[in-house]
């Protein structure tokens, strides 16, 4: 019967064992996911007791802050509106979003040192602080793009290509963020049966615009059919299969009929050759091409530029849910069609008018690609975390790639073509004096009207420090729309 | 200081170190919460005291049970008297109480049962009150926290099923080992297939109705689980035969299933245990507030880290039920991993020295009595640690020795006692 006993014990030892294992798992390895989880009571609560780290921009330019203001602790956004999308905001009632909720941790403190310091904190009976973080985001930038959409809907991402670093996400149009809590007004509103008062908050009002929805990101979240911005996948699948292609010209009739499907271009480009196609924006070239190259190439190019095929169901809706890229700026990567397309698609999808959907995020990170010799470097924004005294908490580590979309060789051909772009083409009101600017325009049909603008590029060409992708929607082409918005915001930045 | 394995000694060396961590307990409440000085000086020395008594009416009554279980549970239950204090003073002062009482239920114990064997002649009575005694909250009982296994005295609550599992495994250990050879051996073979004959097919099949009854009436099933597991555990100390165990599961599977399809709050409960584990911000409002309690528990261990929060630091209080199962949650949120896994080490060196007791005892009687009751108080703390931390599905039983509540005090400290008595009885005639 000892012999009983004794595997009866290991079992319950054993069992033991596991629950050990699984307890450090849940605390060690899960738990900072849990403690940021904006469901999580703890961050509202911790929030009353301290003082909310400070974010600061890249120029050390303060984005966020606590100051008491008529002796109540007030979250502060110096740049209000211009910043809304990528800080987000701290609220009791509507949760936590943007920057101020992916890194709630770092702004409370919540790490075990943090926690250590807390007790100190607490029974000595000081003040509590989180730790300041800093951001790779360029205030100026943030700034210039909101008033350049100003009184339109749009999004502008711009980054550096060579780290990943972000330096602007905006999304218009916005609101501000301190006086999401604030009442607007109150509504009487019948709760069975009887009258009721209810409070109307800014965010209320916001929630309700949902045609202009003020509170979508639409850098990271819009999804935009891509347009001719699309050509830079299309030219890279093209590039990385055919190389020979840039010598030889195709002749450009206004028009190409695929089963029985005719595909109108923007005029009779006669000759082109591939820069010149890119620079024109032919869609005769890059559909014609496409459909020699077929689908299997070009879905792995976007693919290798980071894009998700999906799923349709019988009824042309996305069967589960739109991908979303998780990371420090959660955003929708681009989609294609799990599927196969056919000729007529195949055509429309290689100049950005297919299926194919994509966020402004995405696109950025295509032109930082191109830039960056054909490596996608992983986007970031957090620089460093220091506390109170000083001390370094956390600082970024150096630069990591995010995907390798083409080959160094097929980078330089498309940035190439994509300078003659701005050079001699559409894209011709983004050249800014004495810089070499390499893009793209796109101008995206779609069922709302007008066709978004679009423009993605960086600059300068011969050693890019930052790409950009711009859209606007509903307000017409690319090249005279979204381009000069890039050209500000490269010729803000590249001035220094 | 040193400890020798066989010195009573280290009993009373032991009761002083734990005193000291009562000690840090409460001078660190007191520096929390403050106020009068009083109520945290005799918080702390009483119960200190009362277990040193104990041991040192231990010695000089030359009682020679394992010196190693009363420091064990002196922990356990300073730690409950701590973080009770910290979370609601008033269940603080009332598990004082019984705490106080729970030792002197236990001493009471080692004195009128010392000669525990003769326990074993009555066992069809006290099969029969324990049967009564889970019957009665059917009819009789009031519903907490969704089990129905409550009888309400005005003053304080009852929960009869605490008690009836010691009788449960008094029981067992006296049939199993009256009829431990027809046990092991009574088999019919179908087909070439050995199969328990008729005559083991009584226990085990009464035993699985029993626990189908707390299930099915009571809507208890944390203590359904934990009175099969430990059924379990004694039918394979007394024959060995992985066919009953295997069979038993079954037939846990089966009522299980059953009940997952019958019953709303058990389908709820698994339900919640197989949502998303941790990604809680793609929870839906809906299914976020179903699982609102595992949540916050799940959130407030996550709070601990490594060294937690400190006493006071944290939010237990935002679990619903904090004080009773999920006060584990508690201590890991504000003693970290370690806290936690230092609790968890209490329980296995409870259950260690537990089975050490079980192996040298003489006869199977007290084998399977102390084996028994070990595996009982394992099942129940592991099943409420796992269901905190939604390693299994959430089922309501209590931690032993730390949450808050009298009947499973009382209880844990009768069985307490009950090893005591086989550990003394099995040292005495070495």
């Amino acid at each position: 019967m000892n012999d009983n006993i004794r595997k009866l014990a290991y079992f319950l030892i054993a069992i033991f064992a596991v629950l050990v294992v699984y307890l450090g798992y849940l605390n060690v390895v899960v738990g900072p996911k849990l403690s940021t989880d904006p469901h999580n009571r703890r961050l509202a609560a911790a929030e009353k007791g301290m003082t909310r780290g400070t974010i600061y921009d890249r120029q050390d330019v303060v984005l966020a802050e606590d100051r008491v203001v008529k002796g109540v602790k007030k979250r502060v956004y110096p740049f209000g509106p211009d910043t809304a999308h990528l800080l987000g905001f701290v609220s009791q009632r509507y949760g936590r979003t943007g920057v101020e909720s992916t890194f709630d941790s770092y702004l409370l403190a919540l790490d075990d040192a943090g926690k250590i310091q807390a007790l100190v904190d607490r029974v000595l009976g000081r003040p509590r602080y989180g730790y300041d973080i800093t951001l790779s985001v360029d205030s100026r930038l943030q700034k210039k793009a909101a008033s350049l959409l100003a009184g339109r809907s749009g999004a502008v991402v711009a980054l550096d290509p060579r780290t990943g670093a972000v330096l602007a996400v905006s999304s218009a149009p916005s609101f501000d963020p301190e006086t999401v809590e604030d009442v607007v007004r109150t509504e009487k509103v019948n709760k069975n049966g009887k009258l009721a008062e209810v409070n109307i908050t800014g965010y209320d009002v916001l929630k309700g615009q949902t045609d202009s929805a003020p509170l979508l990101n639409r850098a990271s979240r819009g999804i935009y059919p891509p347009g001719s911005t699309f050509k830079v996948i299309t030219g890279a699948a093209l590039l990385e299969s055919k190389p020979e292609l840039l010598n030889s010209k195709k002749v450009c009739q206004g028009s190409i009929t695929v089963d029985g499907f005719v595909l109108k271009d923007t005029g009779v480009h006669g000759n082109v050759d591939f820069n010149s196609a890119m620079a024109v924006s032919c869609n005769t070239y890059f559909a014609g091409q496409a459909l020699d190259l077929g689908e299997e190439n070009l879905k792995k190019a976007a693919r290798s530029f980071g894009f998700s095929p999906i799923g349709y169901d019988a009824g042309g809706r996305i069967r589960g849910d739109y991908p979303v890229q998780g990371g420090e700026i959660p955003f929708n990567p681009g989609t294609m069609p799990s599927g196969g397309i056919g000729g007529a698609e195949l055509a429309s999808t290689a100049i950005g008018q297919g299926r194919t959907l994509v966020s402004p995020f995405q696109m950025a990170l295509v032109a930082a690609g191109v830039a960056n010799g054909g490596a996608i470097m992983r986007p970031y924004t957090l620089e460093r975390v220091t506390g109170r005294n000083g001390r370094a908490i956390y600082k970024k580590p150096g630069p990591e790639v995010y995907a390798n979309a083409v080959s160094a060789q097929t980078a330089r051909l498309l940035a190439d073509a994509m300078e003659q772009c701005v050079k001699r083409g559409t894209g011709a009101q983004a050249s800014v004096p004495g810089v070499r600017v390499a893009g793209k325009t796109g101008s995206a049909q779609n069922p709302h009207g007008q066709t978004h603008a679009w423009f993605i590029g960086f600059a300068p060409a011969e050693n890019p420090a930052i790409a950009v992708a711009v859209v606007v929607e509903n307000a017409g082409g690319g090249g005279n729309v979204a381009a000069p918005v890039a050209r500000e915001l490269m010729r803000l930045y590249l001035k220094k | 200081m040193v400890i020798r394995e066989s010195g009573r000694g280290n009993e009373i060396k032991l009761l002083v170190l734990a005193g000291l961590y009562l000690a840090a307990g409460a001078a660190a409440a007191y520096l929390w919460a403050g106020g009068d000085p009083r109520p945290y000086v005799i918080g702390a020395s009483a119960p200190a005291l009362a277990f040193l008594l104990a041991a040192f009416l231990f010695q000089a009554l030359r009682f020679k049970a394992d010196p190693f279980l009363l420091p064990v549970v002196a922990v356990l239950s300073y730690t409950s008297l701590i973080m009770l204090y910290r979370i609601n003073q008033f269940y603080a002062v009332r598990q004082f109480i019984w705490v106080l009482a729970g030792l002197t239920l236990m001493f009471l114990t080692t004195r009128l049962f010392t000669n525990y064997r003769r326990l074993s002649d009555y066992k069809y009575i006290y099969g029969l009150m324990g049967a009564v005694a889970l019957i009665i909250p059917i009819f009789f009982g009031t519903e907490e926290g969704g089990a129905k296994s409550w009888l309400n005295f005005g003053a304080f609550h009852l929960q009869p099923s605490e008690f009836v599992k010691i009788l449960v495994v008094l029981f067992l250990a006296s049939f199993m080992s009256e009829n431990r050879m027809v046990l092991a051996r009574d088999t019919v073979t179908v087909r070439g297939i050995s199969l328990p004959g008729p005559r083991s097919w009584g226990p085990l099949l009464g035993m699985w109705g029993i626990s189908l009854l707390l299930l099915v009436f009571q809507r208890d099933l944390g203590t359904a689980l934990i009175y099969f597991g430990t059924f379990l555990a004694m039918v394979y100390v007394a024959t060995a035969r992985m066919l009953y165990i295997g069979v038993g599961l079954v037939l846990f599977m089966g009522g299980g299933t059953f009940s997952y399809f019958l019953f709303g709050h058990v389908r709820q409960r698994v339900d919640i245990w197989l949502l998303n584990p941790y990604n809680f911000i793609d929870l839906g409002d809906r299914a976020y507030n179903q699982a609102y309690q595992i949540v916050q528990s799940l959130f407030a261990i996550g709070a601990g880290g490594l060294t937690g929060t400190g006493l006071g630091g944290g939010y237990p209080l935002f679990i619903p039920a904090v004080h009773t199962d999920f006060i584990f949650s508690a201590i890991t949120e504000e003693m970290g991993l370690l806290g936690g896994v230092g609790i968890i080490i209490l329980y296995v060196f409870f259950i260690f020295r537990g089975f050490k007791i079980a192996l040298e005892s003489r006869d199977d009687f007290s084998k399977l009595l102390a084996a028994g009751l070990t595996a009982l108080m394992g099942f129940q703390s592991f099943t409420i640690i796992a269901g905190v931390t939604k390693l299994l599905p959430l089922t309501g039983v209590t931690l032993p020795f730390i949450s808050y509540g009298g009947s499973s005090l009382l209880a844990n400290f009768i069985i307490l006692g009950m090893l005591m008595n086989i550990s003394h009885e099995a040292n005495t005639h070495e």
